[in-house]
């Protein structure tokens, strides 16, 4: 019986895991395919293939026949332009995803999320601040990410003060969290203001993300967080499965609360601090990706994690999307944030969620 | 096995909860732990276990000071039931009892072993609660919540397993068959089982040993006759009981609140 549930969920999990792949996939293609300039996604898919392939076979050194994609190619050339800002798109999602993932494991709040709890907004505080002390910072991308990462952790830490010194239950993180989130935001859309001529650009941009500056150089600062962040917690799921059924039952195993807790929230701050340094504040990511995996995969974190990162990353693709077809359809000046469409998609389902769980009862954690 | 506590003395920040702790534990048997709400008892289990840190006193285990056992070796003797866990981000049933074999995996295995889980399905059926494997834990009743905590705690194999208030939600017949059910594996596999529990009647019928806890000391400790006598049940309590014979069992039953002396405030 409990072997053959375990083989469904392992199986479940293989075919959620490849349906998404291929529905990925599908995105990436789509995405490259959309914008000021429309090519065919099919074409655009073949051409990329075939640039792969050929790539592929000549460092291998396998002696083909094969020529090679002409760079110069519309649709090709098109697409590539875009790549950059496609790449930004999923592993922001992914990024946020997965930190949105542990801090609910870590608060055992189904609340939780970078944006909700204030470290977006703290880690753009410190943002400001690093850029108005040392303007040319910016162009030191891994100082800036780790600005922003300690701008996120101290975010985290004064979130979870507040909230216990306001008695610990689940709303109360939450209520915690928008209070440290409004503080913060105020603060540093004024500091940001200030400094707009420093950034060169508009300092929107970075209140409410866009990937639409990013070049394909710049993903490396979210790859490499992602691929880091990411492994570290897959390592650590057994601490994440014990956690999520109290201290004191993770402190049976060996693992004690308050260094799990420190860890996590590193993790988590690291995660959405090269979000905030590279793309800007997307919120609500991190609320939704969680829980729309659990509810695929179960609570599992060797399961979840993965689940949670393709399915952030989807989100912010699609958003990424109708980001470029609304500004299409609108004719109209620049882009919007994307940010913007992420939270008109994410603040009802956090409605949906408090009334689900003001309902039923509630848990301090 | 044999646990040997010494002078035990545990504080919660400004809070007096335990004080001059001496007792020896010993396998094969059951012990009770009663006591007034508040008394201890919860802390007496967490300090076996390792949750609360004592101020004063040691805990030894087979003659070995419990700080010098690994966490492994921890995790794999001593299991602690807490009346309630986390549900707040609910897993399945399974995924809980899963974690419960993690003291026998290595830290970085991902694949389950078949007989981890042929362990999971023993203790399940004897729970009888393989119909809820598949289920969410916020979508039990209390008392299957219950089976699944205990199930949880034989599912760890431990050699000490300390049960707190086992028996709250469970119904008539539950009760007597799971502390029925741990009798037989204590006798058997020779644990060390420590129950902290509420219902004297229970307590009566199955305790080799009690342990009357009142304001975070040893008010009495014995085998049931020595223990469940009305006159130290009423003093510590502030009830006024009346003995039954069952069975050849002396039972005790609680029968109104005394007014006349005002029961022992804890403070
Ligand atoms: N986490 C804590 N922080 C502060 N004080 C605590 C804590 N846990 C318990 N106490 C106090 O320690 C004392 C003993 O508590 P304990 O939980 O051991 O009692 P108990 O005998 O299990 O009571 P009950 O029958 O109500 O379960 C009580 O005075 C309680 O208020
Ligand atoms: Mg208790």
């Amino acid at each position: 019986m409990a072997l053959e549930l375990y083989r469904i969920s392992m199986r479940r999990f293989l075919t959620v895991f490849s349906s998404l792949s291929i529905v990925l996939l599908f995105m990436f293609v789509l995405s490259l395919s959309v914008g000021s300039t429309m090519v065919n996604p099919i074409e655009v898919f073949n051409k990329l293939l075939h640039s792969l392939i050929y790539k592929a076979v000549n460092t291998l050194g396998i002696p083909h026949v094969l020529k090679p994609v002409i760079e110069t190619d519309r649709v090709y050339s098109v697409a590539t332009l875009r790549l950059g800002r496609t790449i930004a798109a999923i592993s922001t999602g992914a990024l946020l995803g997965v930190a949105g993932l542990l801090m609910q494991t870590a608060t055992r709040n189904p609340l939780a999320e970078p944006y909700i709890l204030g470290l977006s907004s703290t880690a753009l505080t410190t943002i400001a601040i690093g850029i108005i002390l040392v303007p040319n910072i910016m162009i030191h991308k891994w100082a800036l990410t780790t600005i922003a990462f300690i701008g996120a952790l101290l975010g985290f830490v004064l979130t979870i003060l507040l909230s216990r010194l306001a008695g610990g239950t689940s709303i109360s993180l939450v209520l915690s969290g928008i209070a440290i989130n409004a503080l913060f935001s105020g603060i540093s859309h004024t500091l940001l203001y200030v400094v707009q001529n420093t950034i060169r650009m508009h300092y929107v941009f970075l209140l409410m993300g866009s990937t639409s500056t990013i070049l394909l150089n710049d993903t490396i600062f979210l790859i490499l967080p992602f691929a880091a962040g990411t492994t570290a917690s897959l390592l650590l799921f057994k601490i994440l499965n014990t956690f999520l059924y109290g201290d004191e039952y993770a402190k049976q195993f060996g693992y004690s609360p308050s260094l799990v807790l420190i860890i996590i929230s590193a993790i988590a701050s690291v995660l959405t601090a090269s979000t905030v340094a590279t793309v800007g504040i997307v919120g609500f990511v991190g609320l939704a990706a969680p829980h729309i995996s659990r509810l695929l995969v179960g609570t599992d974190h060797r399961f979840s994690l993965p689940i949670t990162a393709m399915i952030g990353a989807m989100i912010t693709t699609i958003a990424d999307v109708v980001v470029r077809i609304i500004s299409l359809l609108s004719a109209g000046l620049g882009e919007l944030p994307l940010g913007v469409i992420t939270s008109t998609i994410g603040a009802p389902f956090l409605a949906y969620l408090i009334i689900k769980r003001m309902k039923g009862h509630e848990d301090s954690y | 096995m044999k646990i040997v506590i010494r002078d035990l003395e545990i504080w919660y920040n400004s809070i007096k909860a335990l004080s001059n702790i001496s007792l020896e534990i010993v396998d094969g048997e059951l012990t009770f732990v009663i006591g007034p709400n508040g008394a201890g008892k919860s802390t007496l289990l967490k300090a076996i276990s390792l949750i609360v840190p004592p101020k004063w006193g040691v805990i030894y285990i087979d003659g070995r000071d419990v700080k010098l056992y690994s966490v492994r070796e921890l995790a794999k003797t001593i299991a602690y039931v807490a009346p309630h866990i986390s549900r707040s981000i609910p897993s399945t049933v399974l995924d809980y009892l899963m974690t419960a074999r993690y003291p026998y995996t290595s830290f970085l295995q991902f694949k389950e072993d078949k007989t981890d889980l042929e362990v999971i399905d023993k203790v399940s059926r004897q729970m009888n609660i393989i119909h809820l494997l598949n289920r969410r834990l916020d979508q039990l009743s209390s008392g299957e919540l219950q089976r699944v905590v205990i199930a949880r705690a034989l599912t760890q194999q431990p050699k000490i397993i300390l049960l707190d208030e086992p028996s709250a939600f469970l119904d008539l017949r539950y009760r007597l068959e799971i502390l029925e059910h741990i009798k037989n594996i204590t006798r058997t596999e020779n644990l060390i089982t420590i129950i902290a529990i509420h219902d004297l009647y229970l307590a009566s019928l199955y305790a080799d040993k009690i342990i009357l806890l009142s304001n975070g000391s040893i008010a009495a400790c014995g085998n049931v006759e020595e223990v469940l006598k009305e006159e130290v049940i009423e003093r510590i309590y502030g009830v006024r009981v009346e003995l039954l014979e069952v069975k050849g069992k002396r039972i005790i039953l609680p029968v109104e609140p005394l007014t006349l002396s005002t029961p022992q405030q804890n403070t």
